[in-house]
């Protein structure tokens, strides 16, 4: 049991979950006190103990039966209840019956179905290496392996041997009651050899998976992975460090906007809070010279910027409460409101459920038209205090740059940040307009994978 | 202290609350493990409300910290009460003076002042504060820290400390250790990623809104004056307006305030005037109530109607994708329109 639990750890990792060694111990003391008879105890002890994230409850619900089954009913012996003269009956219609029956597995399994005998271990195995089990090594392809298995045993078959049987039974006399009381025994029968597939399935498939994980070579240097061209493990690991950076980065802006607070005495407010004290100054007043800042993020979600733009998104909206009051755009060839979606979803899901939302087209990039409909919507909502936060490469497939809105956005703002996922080296080739844009820009960043992102994302909390 | 999880059940449905499987396992495991407990989920599914029924079940005391922005170590764990030591200062100045004038050396009468520090820097004089009013509770105790997430990450960390081992040292007093250490809950409504190392010491419970059957059970036990008929309706209701792509989607507490609200006003069913009157007891947003109402229309036309209304529908939804094909060429060619697609913005 503890060696299942071990590989259950294992295979949770495996599938990107986040599991401490203080958590893997919590679940043995856990199901240790709680006991492992009751099956429905024991996975809720696991779950509260293993599981720390809603989108994680998934992964362990489907899971959990590949290591500890389904819980299906036990066999039964279908002979134990019979009287002597059915069971002889039973007896010679089997043998007849198997000097039909082709195959000698056959006849053995439908002896395993009547008798309620377990397939041993050796079957097994022989079954998945003839259905070629050792191979899977995914959750998902788990029904498609039993499936296979089963018709390789020849269930469907066996169940027609097994009606066949239960006729003959009938014309040599067996009672009305007994035929059914066979054919229920036999059903169950097989649905607990049925349970059986589904576990070898499932080991087998848990012990690919966690050869496979401790076989892949690590990532290394998340933070320098440029984000061009990530495939689909390397985004995951860098959405995970995205959150841990998020956190990193919070603390830092709160430390920064605390230290900010203590700035000078204001010795009005000192002098009246102590009125109370008889005039001596107990508690100290300050000016409070810090603003939160507002953010407005404009994104560009066009199929050459999308990570950038996921992690970039998921960092602001991380540091929601470092902010006054963030308000998302995105754009491809138009401009959509997208804060919505975050005020009512975790940054992750909201990220996603966006980028889902926005699929890109075949070369339909418009920045030009979406800084217009920025300028004729909600160019109210940009005030002195407003830092405007352009992401995207400035390319705009030769239509119309639009400067004059820029300008327009310009002028009323604190500050427009451009962060650019391209090196500085491409800017202006092609159909990039980004030097015609680079003067309306206080600052401009180069944000091609994670660590610069996190400065450029940084240097927006600096009061300074 | 419960004995099986069962008894756990039990002991909550006491107090008027259906508490899943998994909800009593947790709590049975806290108290066995003495582990603290964090709850997510969605506002309004009774998080708050499982650690108060938490507490009286169990015969214990409830403290309650309100986390939220800004909150720091004196408002959670304990503040001088200078404004008590001052006024006691200014009462005992006689005494005070009678001190000093005794003193024969500069030096002497500063030793006496030192020597009574102690009876200005006493627990007379400190204000307790949520967490450690938990820890110096003799009796048993329950802490409930309510939407953690709201507290700043430096709050939090802090809290990671008291909470590991139950102690805190005040400089003037010492170290004030639990006799007994409190139970823990603490709810989140995930606005932001709670730190790994807190999480990591909780049991972790998500609860989501419920089903149909458990929602129904929570409405006859909460509204028991509803009729059968109409709670039913009423959840029946509430699920479907969840399915809806909404901005604030209905919780438990919104579908037990909309229930009491069609008990006040005597509703015998879900008609449509009853609906429209009470529709924003459940829905907190204008757009939601427009958007739900243009949805049950549309249905109850279909339903009414029959088959003969599918063809229309069809014939709706086939002009609609012709103006949207013909608004997408236009919006490529985009040299006449400054603003390709602006027509369907509004959507």
């Amino acid at each position: 049991m503890d060696q299942r639990m071990v590989d259950f750890v294992r295979a949770l990792r495996a599938s990107g979950v986040r599991v401490s060694l203080a958590e893997s111990e919590d679940s043995f003391r856990a199901s240790s006190f709680l006991g492992v008879s009751n099956r429905d105890h024991f996975r809720s002890a696991l779950r509260l103990t293993l599981v720390k994230e809603e989108k994680d409850i998934g992964t362990f619900e489907r899971l959990f039966p590949l290591f500890f089954g389904t819980g299906a009913p036990p066999t039964l012996d279908a002979m134990a209840e019979m009287g002597e003269e059915d069971a002889q009956k039973l007896l010679d219609a089997l043998a007849q019956l198997a000097e039909d029956l082709s195959p000698e597995e056959l006849k053995r399994l439908l002896e395993n179905l009547l008798r309620g005998k377990p397939l041993s271990e050796g079957d097994l195995e022989n079954l998945g290496r003839q259905t070629g089990l050792p191979m899977a090594s995914r959750p998902g392809e788990a029904p498609w392996m039993e499936s296979r298995m089963e018709r390789s045993l020849g269930l469907q078959k066996l169940m027609d041997a097994l009606m066949e049987l239960l006729e003959e039974l009938g014309m040599a006399g067996m009672s009305e009651e007994l035929l059914d009381q066979l054919a229920r025994t036999a059903g169950m029968n097989r649905e607990a050899l049925e349970e059986q597939i589904r576990n070898e399935v499932g080991k087998a498939i848990a012990r690919r998976m966690r050869e496979e994980y401790e076989k892949q070579d690590p990532i290394d240097d998340v933070m320098d992975l440029p984000f061009r061209g990530l495939d689909e493990r390397e985004a995951e690991r860098l959405r995970e460090e995205v959150r841990r950076l998020a956190s990193r980065l919070r603390s830092r802006a709160a430390l920064r906007h605390r230290r900010a607070r203590k700035g000078r005495i204001d010795m009005r407010g000192t002098m009246r809070a102590n009125l109370r004290f008889g005039g001596v100054p107990l508690v100290l007043k300050r000016r409070r010279r810090v603003i939160k800042p507002k953010l407005i993020v404009i994104c560009d979600v066009s199929t050459s910027v999308r990570h950038c733009a996921e992690f970039m998104l998921t960092l602001i909206y991380e540091l929601q409460d470092q902010v006054a009051r963030a308000r998302s755009y995105a754009f491809i060839d138009r401009l959509v409101d997208i804060s919505l979606w975050f005020d009512e979803h975790s940054p992750q899901k909201a990220v996603a459920m966006v980028l889902d939302d926005l699929r890109s087209g075949h070369y339909n990039t418009d920045l030009g038209a979406s800084l217009a409909m920025l300028c004729r919507d909600h160019l109210g909502e940009i005030d002195s205090r407003t830092t405007v936060i352009f992401l995207g490469d400035g390319r705009n497939n030769f239509n119309d740059p639009r400067l004059d809105c820029l300008e327009d956005i310009k002028a009323r703002c604190r500050k427009v940040v451009w962060m650019n996922p391209e090196a500085p080296y491409l800017w202006g080739s092609g159909d990039s307009d980004m030097p015609a844009y680079q003067p309306y820009c206080d600052t401009l960043h180069e944000v091609g994978n994670l660590a610069q992102l996190a400065k450029a994302v940084d240097t927006l909390f600096d009061y300074r | 202290m419960y004995q099986t999880t069962e008894e756990v059940r039990t002991s909550l449905a006491g107090q008027d609350y259906i508490a899943s499987a998994e909800i009593c396992t947790a709590l049975f495991l806290a108290e066995g493990l003495k582990k603290p407990i964090l709850v997510e989920g969605p506002a309004g599914v009774g998080k708050t409300e499982l650690g108060k029924v938490w507490a009286a079940s169990t015969g214990r005391n409830l403290i309650r910290l309100q986390c939220y922005e800004g909150l720091d170590e004196s408002k959670a764990l304990y503040e001088w009460e200078y404004s008590k030591q001052m006024l006691y200062t200014q009462i005992l100045r006689d005494k005070v003076q009678q001190m000093l004038t005794e003193a024969g050396t500069l030096t002497e009468a500063a030793d006496r002042i030192a020597s009574e520090e102690d009876a200005f820097f006493s627990e007379r004089f400190l204000l307790a504060r949520p967490l450690l009013q938990a820890i110096r509770a003799k009796e048993p105790t329950l802490l409930l820290i309510d939407e953690i997430d709201r507290s700043d990450a430096e709050f939090e960390a802090f809290l990671l400390e008291v909470l590991s081992d139950f102690q805190i040292s005040i400089p003037e007093l010492g170290t004030i250790r639990a006799d007994s250490p409190p139970a823990v809950i603490l709810t989140s409504n995930n606005t932001r990623e709670l730190s790994e190392a807190l999480k990591r010491r909780c049991l972790y419970i998500f609860i989501d809104y419920p089903s149909a059957d458990a929602e129904l059970e929570v409405v006859r036990i909460k509204v028991p004056g509803l009729s059968d008929e109409l709670a039913k309706e009423t959840v029946e209701f509430v699920q479907k307006l969840r399915g809806m792509d909404l901005k604030k989607r209905p919780s438990v507490s919104e579908t037990i305030d909309w229930a009491k609200a069609l008990l006040m006003l005597n509703a015998e069913k879900l008609d449509e005037d009853t609906l429209n009157a009470t529709l924003s007891v459940i829905l907190k947003h204008e757009q939601d109530i427009m958007r739900s109402r243009r949805n049950l229309e549309t249905e109850r036309r279909r339903s009414l109607d029959g088959p003969q209304r599918d063809s229309e529908i069809l014939e709706e939804l086939e002009s609609d994708l012709r103006r949207r094909s013909r608004r997408r060429k236009r919006g490529r060619g985009g040299t006449g329109d400054p603003f390709p697609g602006f027509e369907s913005y509004e959507d």
